[in-house]
């Protein structure tokens, strides 16, 4: 903004009309007052930039109206016309704060160069005011800006779901938000600027916290993992955590840490794994409902069948409906044994056995079944793998769950223009596994049945099979560190291989 | 003369309960493991009424039960179908079959779903057969 209004004030008309004339011609806008106390209230109305006075005047005097108009507004610039020589009123009015003197008469190059001089003066002090002004709210506004930011850290900090705990060079407690107080049980007031990493942590945590600051940038943040912490009050939590060492221009400052309190989740975790076991334990019982009513049926026969044998004195029926129920009674037996092994977590017991021998053993039990099925069984042995350390009845379970679904994957087989072959073979692999293979020729598996193979319950046989027998083979191999490997094809057979970790026995 | 009765099952169990029963009450007993036996001994035998189960390998009771009532000669021999399966199921798989294959056959005769009691599958037989 430039100042543009002058307030002329003079007794003498003619020379208040000339200067007027004159500034007007150069642009200003002008006022016109004819004694001290007219010029005051033209002051007042008008709020003119520059006032240019004459001394002398009647009434109120140029000196006066200076005084009156520095009382209003010490800004504004007056200049003073003076008569020659007149020093005494020119000290009094630099005094007042006159900011410039012309001499009578008022040359109109005088008056210009005044009036640029005031104006620079007012242009100058409009600027550093503008300038100042901008400075206070600039720094108001960042201040605020800082406040707002530091306030929304605290916030963060203080609302994080996270433990935030953060530690100066000396490895003292700094920022503990009101998570971390929730998770190590201790008060803000006791840690805050007080307690050592060593007091507040394990020390194990403590140290890897240690470690990873002296190793300098190069390990700046530590990956998340998982350990326990212990609270005041002696629980252990297991959280989640990561840490950071914090540089300024180089200098290590300290460590923040986040811990993420992993109660809940493993709480969750457990809980899915029982609500899986239940869904599993629901398609059991309806599974089983129609297993176990295949066994009453036996057990019902069977025993009408005894009834009949008595009441004609018939040792012929006697036996077969005795047969039918001693099979059921085993079948009972075998589910029961089934479902404890499925239900119960079991250490595989280790002790010397001869995988070749078990083999043998299993073949025997299962002779009758399969040459009453037309079923052919041949084995093939690798005799170097002798004796060795292993849990026999995970071998022998498995092995008579794997043979005995072969004899029924054979039995099942709508082709009957097959021979029907089983081979069970013992080998050593190169990954230091022994292995047993029980191959058949059987009707085989499509790609669903393959998917659904170990799926509880899941039965290829209708109610004939409990659906179990898969799903505890593979359960006792996994106890037992092993695998278990399927090749099928539907119509041509299926290979299950079981391979254990090979451990000589001395 | 005694009549002939079939039974078509491949649990041996549920095969000597009803060749038991069969004979209590003087009927000729007959037996058959699978579906495909099962067809075999019908057309020589010629029996007077077949039990017939659902679910077995080789040729199940369902594929056996089509068979008879599609074949001229062999379409009025009465069946009992003796099963573990509900009648729902079977009924449903019939539908099936009946909108895959076009045509419709007739259900069973008689349907019942195990375990039965000795005079239950005697009275069903009675009622077809005398």
């Amino acid at each position: 903004m430039s100042a543009n209004k002058i307030l002329i004030v003079d007794d003498e008309e003619i020379i208040v009309r000339l200067l007027s004339m004159s500034l007007r011609s150069d642009g200003y806008e002008t006022f016109a007052a004819y004694s001290g106390e007219q010029g005051l209230e033209v002051f007042k109305s008008e709020s003119p930039d520059i006032v240019v006075t004459d001394i002398k005047m009647p009434g109120m005097d140029g000196l006066e109206l200076l005084k009156k108009i520095k009382e209003i507004d010490a800004e504004k610039e007056v200049i003073i016309v003076t008569g020659h020589g007149d020093i005494d009123s020119t000290i009094t009015a630099l005094q007042y704060g006159a900011s410039d003197f012309i001499n009578k008469p008022v040359r109109d190059e005088a008056l210009a160069i005044a009036l640029e001089r005031a104006k620079a003066k007012i242009d100058i002090r409009e600027k550093l005011k503008e300038y100042t002004e901008n400075l206070e709210f600039k720094i108001a506004e960042a201040t605020e800006d800082i406040r707002r930011k530091s306030n929304f850290q605290q916030l963060l900090i203080r609302s994080s779901n996270d433990a935030i705990v953060a530690f100066n060079h000396d490895w003292k407690v700094v920022v503990y938000n009101p998570e971390a107080a929730r998770m190590f049980g201790e008060v803000a007031k006791d840690v805050r600027n007080k307690m050592t990493i060593d007091k507040l942590y394990t020390p194990k945590i403590a140290k890897i916290f240690k470690n990873q600051a002296k190793k300098g940038k190069q390990q700046n943040t530590l990956p998340w993992r998982e350990n326990i912490i212990n609270t005041k009050d002696g629980r252990q939590i297991p959280v989640r955590y990561n840490s950071n060492v914090l540089h300024e221009k180089g200098d290590f400052v300290g460590t923040v840490s986040f811990f993420q309190d992993l109660t809940e989740i493993k709480r969750l975790e457990t809980e899915l794994v029982q609500s899986e076991r239940l869904a599993a334990v629901g398609q059991t019982v309806s599974g089983l409902a129609h297993y176990v009513k295949n066994i009453l049926i036996g057990l019902q026969g069977g025993s009408y069948v005894v009834d009949v044998g008595i009441a004609n004195n018939n040792t012929e029926k006697l036996k077969t409906g005795w047969k039918t129920i001693k099979r059921n009674i085993k079948r009972i037996g075998d589910l029961t044994k089934d479902l404890l092994t499925y239900s119960k977590q079991r250490e595989p017991e280790f002790e010397a056995c001869l995988p070749n021998d078990i083999v043998n053993d299993v073949i025997e039990l299962v002779a009758d079944v399969a040459g009453s099925n037309g079923v052919l069984i041949s084995k093939e042995f690798d005799n170097s793998i002798g004796e060795v350390m292993a849990d026999s009845q995970t071998i022998h379970r498995s092995l008579l769950n794997l043979i005995n679904n072969a004899i029924d994957a054979c039995v099942e087989d709508e082709n009957i223009s097959k021979k029907h072959k089983i081979k069970v073979k013992t080998f050593m692999d190169k990954n230091n596994y022994f292995c047993f293979e029980v191959k058949d020729n059987g009707c085989g598996m499509d790609k669903d049945t393959q998917k659904r193979l170990f799926d509880p319950m899941f039965s290829s046989k209708g109610g004939k099979g409990t659906g179990l027998g898969l799903l505890v083979t593979s359960k006792l191999i996994e106890e037992h560190n092993g695998v278990i490997e399927i090749k099928t094809s539907l119509g041509d057979g299926s290979t299950f291989t079981i391979k254990l970790p090979y451990e000589k026995a001395n | 003369m005694n009549k002939k009765v079939l039974v078509v099952d491949d649990d041996q169990d549920v095969r000597s309960f009803v060749v038991t029963v069969l004979e209590e009450n003087q009927y000729i007993p007959l037996v058959a493991q699978d579906g495909i036996e099962g067809f075999e001994v019908i057309e020589k035998e010629r029996p007077d009424l077949v039990i017939l189960d659902v679910l077995m390998p080789r040729g199940s009771g369902i594929r056996l039960y089509r068979k008879l009532k599609t074949d001229e000669n062999l379409n009025q021999i009465p069946i009992i179908m003796f099963t573990g399966i509900a009648l729902r199921s079977f009924l449903k798989s019939q539908k099936a079959l009946d909108e895959f294959k076009g045509g419709e056959i007739p259900m069973p005769d008689i349907y019942l779903e195990k375990p039965v009691e000795p005079e239950e599958l005697v009275a069903a037989i009675k009622k077809k057969i005398g």
